[in-house]
């Protein structure tokens, strides 16, 4: 199993690499303006898109390829935060500046049934460090998870392998953040099979 | 999962490619840089000196601990008091990341004079994940320069190698303790030391002040937890506030500073929760400083931020 972080700049794209290696899987962190093709020929088995300090009202410039990798990648991709606001944008949705920012501790509550939260309690402890988030959802996506002052914590696209969530499941004090990764790592090999 | 045998292995055999030639290893005795020194001596025995630089900002006891730990460890060690340099370039500098800045000018100042007079061609860090991940760079945002990283002038007169760069600390304590180095559980005190527990301007008698504000701090919170009254945290001190409000003592109205003192919960720094410690303990630190530094402090608070939004320390 090959799975690349693409780094948006974010304070734990590290974090998230390590969770990966932690678990198994072969792994690197790529520059978000790293050209499709040279992904493709490695045989990468999925994509996290990291978080980033670029605001997505007007700073998705600051994101490189990461559009190209979204329209063309035949393969199951995680956007968290800044990366979960971009996959939203880059569909037609809307994102910009949250009404409440959250930074720390929040209570996420699982609103629907979905691969990426399997085996889930309800509700988990999450961190979370955004200053932005989701405001429209394009309709080919769903959300799946909330919270108290950030209704879109979690989406995913109704049709293709594409998941977001606007906590941070790579640090130590999220609750259930690796089996985040050991779901997406599961979808990963799912969708390989399936090929 | 992070094999510490295994890093210890390819680690060392890096080293060994890598040092063809003398090299010093900046040493502060945490648990970072002196599982990076004992790395080294493993790669190239004799050819390595350790430099501890006491920058006047280290805590109660600091530097003859460290000078026990190198004689034990059996390296080659200089150590050199540089506290006069340091106060100095701090005078008047309140901003955290020109303190930072200037503290990581002069560690490599005085590491230049040293290789120069050794004829060193390296200088071997303990720089870990998150001094540069914090460092920022590129796309990343500046949090802190850490004084190893963003602090570095361009101009150095040597090649720096930096072996434990994609670890945390939870995994150099691992390798720590594989290697049986002293200082694997030692909670992480900052390069910059003490100057980033004052916040703003840094005089002599401040930094005496939190000095002894840090080791109260750190006595109770250590016998408690030896006591099994509290879990142990991750990072515990103490912080000289710049604000001064007023008490009362003697019946004398008073008006001096407030020492905030903060523990965290962490695995790697990266992230962390503050310590629910009790009451009772709380009450005794605020008691022995509010007395021990009267005069200088009549008012200590607790921290209750995590990581995120707060960092760890406060500067």
């Amino acid at each position: 199993m090959k799975i690349f972080v693409v780094d948006n700049g974010g304070q734990w794209t590290h974090r998230e690499w390590r969770v990966l290696r932690d678990l198994g899987v072969e792994t690197k962190i790529i520059p978000n303006t790293t050209p499709l093709k040279e992904i493709e020929k490695e045989n990468v088995d999925g994509l996290v898109l990291s978080g980033g300090a670029a605001r997505i009202g007007w700073e998705s410039a600051r994101l490189g390829e990461i559009g190209e990798y979204l329209n063309h990648a035949k393969i199951p991709i995680i956007g968290l935060c800044v990366g979960h606001q971009f996959m939203a944008l880059h569909f037609g949705g809307k994102a910009g500046p949250s009404t409440v920012p959250e930074f720390g501790k929040t209570k996420v509550t699982v609103k629907r049934d979905s691969p990426i939260f399997k085996g889930f309690p309800k509700t988990f402890i999450a961190w979370e460090s955004h200053n932005d988030e989701i405001k429209e959802l394009p309709d080919e996506f769903e959300i799946l998870a909330s919270s108290e002052n950030c209704l879109i914590q979690a989406i995913h696209h109704k049709e293709k392998p594409f998941y977001g969530l606007q906590y941070h499941p790579e640090v130590e004090d999220t609750e259930f953040g690796y089996e985040i990764f050991k779901n997406f790592i599961e979808i990963c090999k799912k969708y390989k099979s399936e090929k | 999962m992070f094999d510490a045998e295994k890093f210890v292995k390819e680690e060392t055999e890096k080293l060994k490619e890598k040092l063809t030639d003398k090299a010093m290893i900046a040493c502060s005795g945490g648990v970072d840089s002196t599982v990076a020194a004992v790395l080294a001596k493993k790669a190239i025995g004799n050819n390595l000196v350790a430099v501890y630089v006491d920058t006047g900002m280290m805590r109660k006891n600091e530097t003859e601990e460290v000078r026990k730990m190198f004689e034990n460890l059996g390296l080659n060690f200089k150590i050199i008091n540089a506290s006069e340099d340091f106060l100095t370039a701090l005078e008047n500098v309140t901003e955290p990341e020109e303190k930072r800045k200037i503290i990581g000018e002069r560690f490599i100042r005085v590491f230049e004079e040293e290789a120069k007079k050794d004829g060193v061609k390296y200088l071997i860090q303990g720089t870990i994940a998150p001094d540069w991940i914090e460092s920022g760079g590129g796309e990343r945002d500046t949090i802190k320069s850490h004084h190893n990283v963003g602090g570095l002038p361009e101009d150095i007169g040597f090649e720096i190698v930096e072996p434990l760069r994609d670890v945390y600390k939870d995994e150099v304590r691992k390798v720590a303790r594989l290697l049986g180095v002293e200082s694997k559980e030692r909670q992480p005190f900052p390069g910059p030391g003490l100057a980033v527990r004052i916040v703003g301007d840094i005089t002599k008698e401040k930094v005496e002040v939190v000095r002894e504000a840090n080791a109260i701090m750190e006595g109770i919170i250590e016998k408690s937890a030896d006591e099994g009254k509290i879990e142990k945290p991750w990072q515990y001190f103490a912080t000289l506030l710049s604000s001064k409000t007023v008490g009362v003592h003697g019946d004398l109205r008073n008006y001096v500073y407030i020492v905030s003192i903060r523990a965290v919960q962490s695995l790697d720094g990266m992230s962390a929760s503050y310590s629910k410690i009790p009451h009772e303990v709380l009450e005794k630190i605020s008691i022995e400083i509010t007395n021990k530094l009267g005069d200088k402090v009549n008012r200590v608070v607790y921290d209750i931020t995590n990581k995120p939004p707060g960092t760890i320390e406060f500067e």
